[in-house]
């Protein structure tokens, strides 16, 4: 058997599956492509520096996979947060991931295993109550977040097809919580005050990581190709989820709440731009069912004990927020 | 130092002999001072007292003061979260049903069947006590009371109390406030994979297949069934062999009497009518009380559709009989029972 490859490894669901990896088969047989160095813990682990984003990066990963005998490719090199620098995303998620897979079948690479997101589907009103993997994941086509990484499922889809000999599998995870996530939604989480869409409160799947890089693991030791939704066992509703992590929760009209978002991102003050106020207007479940049946994962915690266990992690001593009085008292 | 001065220590019993040995308007004099003093002295120690003691205003500069240092960020959260546990659990169903939210509104929805409508409930052992089943109702009454009141019968009436699951049009399932209640409520989003879902688990689905066409009709339309839609909701029966129980509502055909439309109000808000009736926009807010009309509900046979299969649901000749068959049944059972009602507000 060859070595596993993995990118992004300085992301947080890349530096758990490495670890995890690490652990199962041992360092020799993983190699790390990244900008980044893999922690100094991982030593055995053969690192390998090269930039996915240069127009060269397609050649380069073609001479590594064949003189390290690479077989497997885990892909998690994407963006959790929005940016502000849209080109730099486009470049990484949309083109890092053309060259990686085009890289990968012409080194007659057996199994891509890449991250996707189930917030691709695109939050809305319309959307069936749970997400099967057919549905079109156009549905939030204005946010440039979504699109590179939607267009990155498509290269790799595409090569998937036109060479049969590379399987290709995506796992559509839904949102991580948990301990030792740090995300644009759990810096929200850090704050005293959270402003929600006044009269909606979505229902939400919090995936916990360690069901996520169990997911990973299945995947990569099944080799089933394939688009999985990677989901919790439950959902849970957005207020409960702010109140029990003991927010002060201010409504605003959804009329006005897009413009605000748009306004407060563009300041800088903001942690999203306005295309992600669906995200806490409109349900975007996905459907777990597929990869029950064909992967043969099962979460073991709802997204409640996601909740939870971050809570647990970020809060140790029951303080949810940097305490004070609204208006100071005089000196 | 520019101002020593040499004080004797004696010095205050030296001036205290000398007014004794002056002369008696001398004592007088003394006595005078000593009591002014006195006097001072004690003014002294009231103004001191008082000023420990609030006022009006300090003791209103007060109170605010400490009222602040109350409304901290963390009493806030605190009152917002027992609110909303309050009347919301902390955990909902695969569809966010929330049983604590439920139990909360229905007060208001027994008010509304035993006392408001007196609803009379006939045929719920058509019903099945398990296992999946599509109730088909008829639509009518500007706000969807009808499918609430259908609910409220079949969990309150019906021996297994059977959770019956609405299938909710966008319009309502879509607006803000109306969304969240309505799937904390239980009800689902009308679309086909939603009520598939249901149904497959085994549960039971209430369906309104005149839609906004018969929720919004005018009064002089009343009990004239509209079109069934396309027909969805038999796909639905068929693909999961779910029975199709017909349900005829009357008396919910009252409650708003349509007079006129005004599209025009209504398509700025976003709405896909704004009725007219006596009451409404006339009364304001009250006009949203509905008319205490006498109602019944009646289920009747359920049509069984087992026995097609599941690749029945593709042939639309079968998928437009079904329909029809349903619809001429609940027309039927909505004529008989009008037929026999003598008044609409005592039955």
């Amino acid at each position: 058997m060859g070595r596993i490859a993995i990118t992004g490894i300085a992301s947080f669901l890349g530096a758990r599956a490495l670890r995890r990896l690490a652990e199962v088969r041992g360092p020799e047989a993983l190699l790390a492509i990244d900008i980044a160095a893999p922690p100094a813990r991982l030593a055995g682990v053969r690192h390998v520096l090269l930039d996915l984003t240069l127009p060269a990066a397609d050649q380069r990963l073609l001479d590594v996979f064949r003189e390290e005998e690479v077989d497997t490719v885990l892909h998690a090199a994407f963006l959790t947060n929005p940016r502000r620098d849209s080109g730099y995303a486009h470049e990484l998620e949309s083109i890092g991931t053309l060259n990686l897979v085009a890289a990968a079948a012409a080194a007659g690479v057996r199994h891509l295993v890449m991250r996707s997101f189930t917030a691709l589907y695109g939050a809305g009103g319309r959307n069936p109550h749970l997400l099967g993997e057919q549905h079109p994941v156009s549905g939030a086509d204005a946010l440039g977040w979504v699109r590179d990484k939607r267009e990155a499922e498509r290269h790799a889809l595409d090569y998937a097809r036109r060479y049969p000999e590379l399987r290709v599998t995506i796992l559509r995870f839904a949102p991580l919580l948990g301990p030792g996530v740090h995300t644009f939604y759990t810096r929200i989480l850090e704050r005293r005050v959270v402003s929600v869409l006044m009269g909606y409160d979505p229902l939400l799947q919090l995936l916990h990581p360690i069901d996520a890089v169990d997911a990973l693991d299945t995947a990569l030791r099944k080799r089933v190709a394939g688009v999985f939704n990677i989901v919790p066992a439950r959902a849970m509703a957005l207020l409960t989820a702010l109140h029990l992590a003991d927010k002060v929760v201010v409504p605003v009209p959804h009329p006005m709440a897009y413009a605000l978002a748009n306004l407060a991102w563009a300041a800088g003050l903001g942690e999203a731009p306005a295309g992600f106020v669906d995200y806490a207007r409109y349900p975007f479940l996905a459907d777990g069912e597929r990869a029950r049946r064909d992967l043969g994962f099962e979460p073991r915690y709802d997204s409640h004990q996601a909740l939870e266990a971050y809570l647990r992690y970020r809060f140790p001593h029951g303080e949810t927020a940097p305490d004070g009085p609204v208006l100071r008292r005089p000196a | 130092m520019t101002r020593a001065e040499v004080v004797s220590l004696n010095a205050g019993r030296a001036r205290r002999r000398r007014p004794a040995r002056s002369a008696d308007s001398g004592t007088d004099e003394l006595r005078r001072l000593r009591s002014q003093l006195g006097e001072a002295r004690e003014a002294l120690v009231r103004a001191e007292r008082q000023s420990r003691r609030p006022g009006l205003l300090a003791g209103l500069a007060r109170l605010a003061e400490s009222g602040i240092s109350l409304a901290n960020w963390e009493t806030l959260a605190r009152l917002q979260k027992s609110l909303y546990f309050a009347f919301h659990s902390e955990r909902v169903d695969e569809f966010g049903y929330d049983p604590r939210f439920a139990a909360s509104l229905e007060p208001l929805l027994e008010f509304l069947y035993a006392v408001w409508w007196r609803v009379e409930t006939v045929g719920i052992e058509h019903v099945p006590a398990s296992g999946a089943g599509l109730v088909v109702a008829n639509h009518s009454g500007v706000l969807p009371w009808d499918g609430l009141m259908v609910k409220l019968a079949i969990k309150h009436q019906h021996p297994a109390r059977r959770h019956c699951r609405l299938l909710a049009l966008d319009m309502f399932a879509l607006l803000p406030f109306l969304a969240p209640m309505l799937a904390r409520h239980g009800e689902i989003r009308a679309n086909p994979e939603n009520a598939e879902r249901v149904l497959r688990e085994g549960g039971l689905v209430g369906v309104f297949p005149e839609g906004v066409k018969g929720v919004g009709k005018y009064y002089r339309e009343r009990y004239k069934l509209a079109r069934f839609g396309r027909g969805g909701f038999v796909r639905v029966a068929l693909r999961t062999g779910a029975p199709l129980i017909p349900c005829a509502v009357v008396g919910a055909e009252e409650i708003h009497p349509v007079l006129a439309k005004a599209d025009w109000i209504g398509r700025p808000l976003g709405l896909p009518y704004f009725p007219i009736t006596p009451t409404f926009p006339a009364l304001g807010p009250l006009g949203v009380i509905p008319l205490p009309t006498k109602w019944s509900i009646d289920f009747s046979d359920p049509v069984p559709t087992e026995a097609y299969g599941p690749e029945a649901a593709e042939d639309p000749i079968l998928v437009n009989r079904l329909t029809e068959q349903v619809r001429t049944t609940l027309q039927q059972m909505i004529d008989g029972r009008l037929a026999r009602r003598r008044s609409v507000w005592f039955g």
